[in-house]
């Protein structure tokens, strides 16, 4: 029954959406506020009904109900309560629920929260959002239905597959959806103010907290797959350049130029153009991303040609939303006014800069993602785009904006001096230089590129500390002064300078994981001892521990540092499925400050001894850290007042928070 | 600076950048992408040797032989060709007899492919839902799947 | 029509958030402006300036270039009017209104019609424990035979048993394996390759595979007469799109099938299917029946299955209650009293140290009825 009031409600939520895409419109076009006031009770209520959608289905799901098709096919009653609740979403029919509900609760927070945003940006935005729910919704009940039901229903559901059954999965899809849905609200209100056919720097200030909010979902959805696939694939890579990674990557390039244009449109008015062509496209990207290349949907296309419903009905919600909106995108922003100059060394010029290298680097990622699925589906031929074309593309097109990073935060608005900004970071540069000399007195037989890269990642964290340090006139003014400087410093400027310096460090692991890492790979019998960098493992023997459904094969392994120090021992094991005739890696990781040490087995060998992959991996937690920090500088650049600005209500909290600075 | 010569600059920057992408990746096409061939069609093709492919297919059951310092063989197949690979290294948890697998790497003189990279599906859940979609959907799975998934569980039985 | 109910609540519940505005006759109408905006920005302006962040003439060009936004952005803002609803306005709110009428309550219920299953009982597991099923203890019983195999894969009979068991639980792939433990073990006969493709089949979903086919083949090589090996030989060449020769195929087992053949149902639906009811005598509500009875018994042999085997540990190791409890049940369940009673007195003997547990068996015993 739980099943069936969930696939009603899901109806009912189609119903909504289909009146909240057409009725504010009509107000919006007949200035009618009572009409554009319908939006938010319906997004509201589209949410609420999708909402219970998708907790029926979890119920059904908990509670191992195999009377629904769905979760007799992707759940199985034996498993822990966390992955019956993770298996909701990890198959086609339940990440499209999750994907759906996402997407409307988005409408009903810029319904509650939206205080700030005009009457008519709203309802239209409102009434887009809900074209994109009617459109999945519609997707889900006409082909990914996940309320099917089973008339006998079976004893016990089939896949119980132990890769996916890892905590990483409850935490990273969410995330990623987050993010990439989160793009549509920006997508919405860029659509709605080409519709209404007016868009003026406060577009900008609208959108910005939508743009910053996905962004961070996107950031930290990343990272937790990246650090998911280092330590659950048993060897070692935090990045593969993997289709499904590119598809999380390409939609966070956009967005973080979206982020950046979307303050020069704020401040002077320029780039109101292209500003909105990227809210266009960092959506366009996620749709593409999660829909194309995810599910694999244009290559079902090509190999289930005698009924290739889905993919179809993909590709045509894909072709209506991306064409529908560039095609009025064209039609609409050749009328828009251009706003203030600016003089190409300027802060909206590195802007400009930080725009034009991040969509290069973007196209490359697409273009590496998307061809060769569109020559799979155009002549049949198969091919692999690796990782060696991505660092030979994305690589140079990051270099120089990783570079300028630091510079552009110092140059001042309209007309910048380079000079003077190169002057202030001169300190930044200094200690850059003497890191990089420190690595190359330091570095033994590595990568000649690999000190200039520590370099660089150092100038880029000084850097962005250079940038505080001059804004609260660090050291030159007394220490109270500079406290309240620091204090009445926007909250924006703080998120700045932490996503910048999050980067430094997430670039400074990339280095020394790449550069200075080292693998041994051998075949040891117990006694035997194997060393990497500093650390000496001796391989004390296997013992085998039994779990609920499967028995594990633990090595056993003590380190010490080459001077002889115990640090501890190390238990890595092969987990197999005696029943399943399956067997999973479970690496061990040893972590020493910020370094790793990385262990894994293989299967044991005729001869009794057993193949051990070794990994010393230095400053490899810094990768993550980074996307940590990065994401702490967007919570504090979202909980700056000024984004809230607008609302007719806290106008008297504003008027009061203006002495307090 | 004119509002022209702003364009000018700001388009002519764009063009610049674009421009370098593109080189960038034409250049990387070239010397990066590794054409993906089964064991059928390494026969019909010749593939020279000392040309870097992946190889994909179904490991031959019968054929994982294990040798010292973790060297491995094995044939992979896809049923009417086979083709021998050899391995050093660590296979991955997925690897097993009668299962997909891809290998990178190249030819020697011989006919022996000499793989660098073996990768097997870590995303296994997707293959095997795809066919059961195209099932599902040619099917009659709502009501009719019970009858479905009985007639092999209560076929002929004695 | 509890279900029916609720869904009408559902249904009143979203028209009525369609409603709600349409019946408010005067609101305060919020929303932001531009404005706001742009008044923040000067505010900012100065803030900055007196910070010493911007210096006198960057400050003073950028208020000129806000305040000419602000201007623009006053000018443009034309509040919307809900006080004065005009008559064609009136008219579009009557349509919004009879449009959420019809899309909602009648919309909604046309698609549930469409694609509900409203009589299908959900049947999550925690409920089906209390009922006769009892699968936690299918579960359990599943979990200890796995157990012992891990530890003595070379029993045949434990892969033989635990086959049929996994086929019904929908574990086809371990099926596979299991059955084909049994064949390396047990040696090659017709029977047990024909269950081996079975469960391959079954692991397809439903798709008689290549691999499938060759065991069929090697089945009836073995015992031209294996009935269910030439069934799916049929099924094998319907999927191939040889209709005639599926028809064929299973004309001529329908022919040679010994009289009352438990299966003779199954080959003739499947022949009515390919054929049409005019090439052969369609499926009738007796064979229906059988095919529905079918699978009742053989649930039933499965249950019998691992009573037997649970019996036979029990048999080899009494100090196990929760084991005797389960077995005293499952007899129970299956109708089989005088077993159950003979269960419950062997469980006293091997529990006799143990007055506390034999308790427990008298009370199960009471429970269930089966006293005396």
């Amino acid at each position: 029954m739980i099943a069936e009031l969930g696939h009603y409600a899901l109806m009912l939520a189609l119903g909504l959406s289909l009146i909240q895409s057409v009725m504010p419109i009509v107000g919006t076009r007949n200035n009618d506020a009572v009409l554009m006031s319908m939006a938010v009770p319906t997004a509201l209520a589209q949410f609420a009904f999708v909402a219970i959608s998708f907790l029926a289905l979890a119920t059904c799901y908990v509670t191992s109900d195999f009377s629904v098709l769905n979760v007799y096919e992707n759940s199985n009653s034996a498993m822990p309560l966390l992955y019956r609740l993770t298996s909701v979403w990890g198959n086609h029919e339940g990440s499209m629920m999750l994907w759906v509900s996402i997407l409307t609760l988005f409408g009903a927070l810029v319904a509650v929260f939206g205080v700030n945003l005009p009457i008519k940006l709203k309802a239209n935005a409102l009434a887009v959002q809900a074209w994109i729910a009617a459109a999945f919704e519609l997707f889900i009940l006409a082909t990914s239905n996940p309320f099917l039901r089973i008339a006998n229903a079976p004893f016990e559901g089939r896949d119980l597959n132990p890769v996916l059954q890892d905590p990483g999965l409850a935490f990273h899809p969410p995330f990623l959806y987050l993010g990439y849905v989160g793009f549509s609200i920006v997508f919405s209100l860029a659509i709605a103010a080409l519709l209404e056919g007016r868009i003026d720097a406060a577009w900008a200030r609208f959108a910005r907290p939508w743009v910053l909010g996905a962004w961070m979902c996107l950031t930290l959805g990343i990272a937790g797959g990246s650090y998911w696939a280092y330590y659950e694939l048993g060897w070692g890579g935090f990045w593969f350049w993997d289709p499904v990674e590119n598809a999380s990557l390409m939609p966070w390039l956009a967005g973080t130029a979206l982020l950046h244009s979307a303050v020069v449109m704020e401040k002077r008015g320029a780039l109101k153009v292209w500003t909105i062509l990227l809210a266009i496209v960092a959506f366009s990207l996620s749709l593409i991303g999660t829909f194309l290349v995810r599910s694999g949907v244009l290559t079902s296309v090509h190999a289930f040609a005698n009924d290739p419903t889905r993919g179809i009905f993909i590709l045509a919600i894909l072709v209506c939303f991306i064409g529908g909106a560039l095609a009025l995108y064209a039609w609409r922003a050749p009328l828009l006014k251009q706003g203030g100059l600016f003089a190409p060394i300027s802060r909206e010029g590195a802007l400009v800069f930080n725009n034009l290298f991040l969509t290069s680097a973007c196209a490359t990622v697409f273009v590496g993602t998307l061809y060769p699925l569109a020559l799979e589906a155009l002549t049949g031929d198969k091919i692999s785009v690796g990782p060696p074309f991505f660092n030979l593309t994305f690589g140079p097109l990051f270099l120089p904006l990783l570079v300028a990073m630091p510079f552009g935060p110092l140059l001042g608005w309209k007309r910048g001096d380079l000079l003077a900004a190169a002057q202030r970071l001169l300190a930044a540069a200094v200690l850059a230089a003497l890191a990089i000399a420190g690595g190359f007195a330091l570095q033994h037989g590595g990568p000649v590129l690999a000190p200039f890269g520590v370099g660089l990642a150092i100038f880029i964290m000084a850097g962005a500390l250079v940038d505080l340090a001059e804004r609260t006139m660090f050291l030159r003014i007394p220490p109270a002064a500079m406290m309240r400087r620091a204090i009445g410093l926007p909250r924006s400027a703080w998120g700045a300078a932490f996503a910048h310096f999050g980067i430094g460090v997430t670039l400074m692991g990339i280095v020394a994981v790449t550069a200075w890492g080292s693998e041994r790979i051998a075949a040891l019998k117990p006694g035997g001892t194997i060393d990497i960098a500093h650390f000496r493992l001796t391989f004390d023997g296997t013992f085998v521990r039994p779990g609920p459904n499967y028995s594990d094969l633990v090595g056993r392994f003590t380190v010490f540092r080459a001077g002889g120090e115990l640090l501890g021992a190390m238990e890595p094991s092969r987990r197999t499925f005696p029943a399943r005739n399956m067997a999973t890696t479970e690496a061990a990781l040893m972590t020493r400050r910020l370094n790793q040490v990385y262990l894994s087995l293989g299967d044991p060998n005729p001869d009794g001894s057993v193949p051990v992959r070794l990994y010393f991996k230095p400053l490899v937690l810094m990768i993550w850290l980074g996307a940590v920090i990065m994401f702490i500088g967007g919570a504090l650049s979202l909980s700056d007042r000024r984004l809230r600005i607008g609302a007719p209500r806290p106008a008297k909290a504003a008027a009061l928070q203006v002495p307090a600075e | 600076m004119t509002r022209k010569q702003r364009r000018l600059t700001l388009i002519g920057g764009g063009i610049g950048v674009l421009a370098i992408a593109v080189a960038l990746m034409l250049n990387a096409f070239r010397d990066s992408i590794v054409f993906f061939n089964s064991p059928t069609d390494v026969v019909e093709k010749h593939i020279a040797p000392g040309t870097r492919i992946r190889l994909g297919g179904l490991v031959k059951t019968g054929t994982l032989v294990r040798g010292d310092h973790m060297n491995v063989r094995f044939d992979v197949t896809d049923g009417s060709h086979e083709t021998k690979v050899a391995y050093q290294g660590v296979l991955p948890d997925l690897f097993r007899e009668g299962q997909g697998v891809v290998a990178e790497g190249a030819f020697d003189g011989t006919g022996l492919f000499n793989a660098d990279t073996i990768l097997a599906k870590h995303d296994e859940t997707y293959m095997p839902k795809e066919v059961a979609d195209a099932l599902k959907k040619s099917g009659h799975w709502k009501d009719g799947y019970a009858q479905r998934a009985a007639m092999p569980v209560g076929g002929p039985n004695k | 029509m509890i279900l029916w109910c609720i869904f009408a609540v559902m249904t009143a519940a979203a028209v009525l958030a369609v409603l709600w505005p349409l019946g408010r006759r005067r609101q305060r109408f919020g929303g932001g402006s531009d404005v706001a905006v742009y008044k923040d920005q000067l505010q900012e302006i100065d803030r900055d300036r007196a910070g010493g962040l911007i210096g006198d003439a960057e400050a003073e060009a950028a208020r000129l270039e806000v305040s000419r936004r602000l201007l623009a952005a006053a000018e443009a803002h034309r509040p919307p009017d809900s006080s004065v609803a005009t008559q064609r306005s009136l008219r579009l709110r009557r349509i919004a209104a009879v449009f959420a009428l019809i899309i909602l309550p009648f919309g909604a219920p046309a698609l549930y019609v469409a694609l509900g299953s409203p009589n299908i009982a959900g049947e999550p597991v925690f409920a089906r424990v209390n009922t006769s099923q009892g699968s936690e203890s299918v579960a359990s019983l599943v979990g200890q035979v796995e157990a012992h195999l891990a530890r003595n894969p070379n029993d045949a009979t434990g892969w033989e048993l635990i086959a049929p068991v996994y086929m019904r639980l929908g574990r086809f792939d371990d099926a596979v394996l299991a059955r084909k433990k049994a064949l390396a073990l047990k040696g090659e006969t017709a029977t047990r390759q024909a269950d081996l493709g079975e469960a391959e089949v079954a692991a397809a979903n439903g798709v008689v595979t290549a691999e499938a086919k060759a065991v069929f083949e090697r089945a009836t090589a073995l015992d031209p007469h294996e009935a269910k090996a030439r069934y799916f030989l049929g099924l094998a060449a319907e999927q191939d799109g040889k209709t005639d020769a599926a028809v064929s195929i299973w004309r001529t087992l329908l022919a040679e099938a010994p009289p009352n053949a438990p299966w003779v149902g199954f080959v003739r639906v499947a022949l009515a299917r390919v054929s049409g009811t005019s090439a052969a005598p369609g499926p009738n509500a007796n064979d229906v029946a059988d095919a529905a009875k079918m699978s009742n018994d053989q649930r039933n042999d499965m249950i019998r299955g691992m009573v037997a085997n649970l019996a036979s540990r029990l048999h080899d190791n009494g100090a196990d209650v929760e084991g005797w409890l389960r077995l005293v049940r499952a007899y129970a369940v299956l109708g089989e009293r005088d077993k159950a009673k003979n269960a419950a007195a062997d469980a006293r003997r091997a529990l006799a140290d143990h007055p506390e547990q034999i308790k427990r068996i008298d009370d199960l015993v009471e429970g269930l009825g089966i006293k005396g």
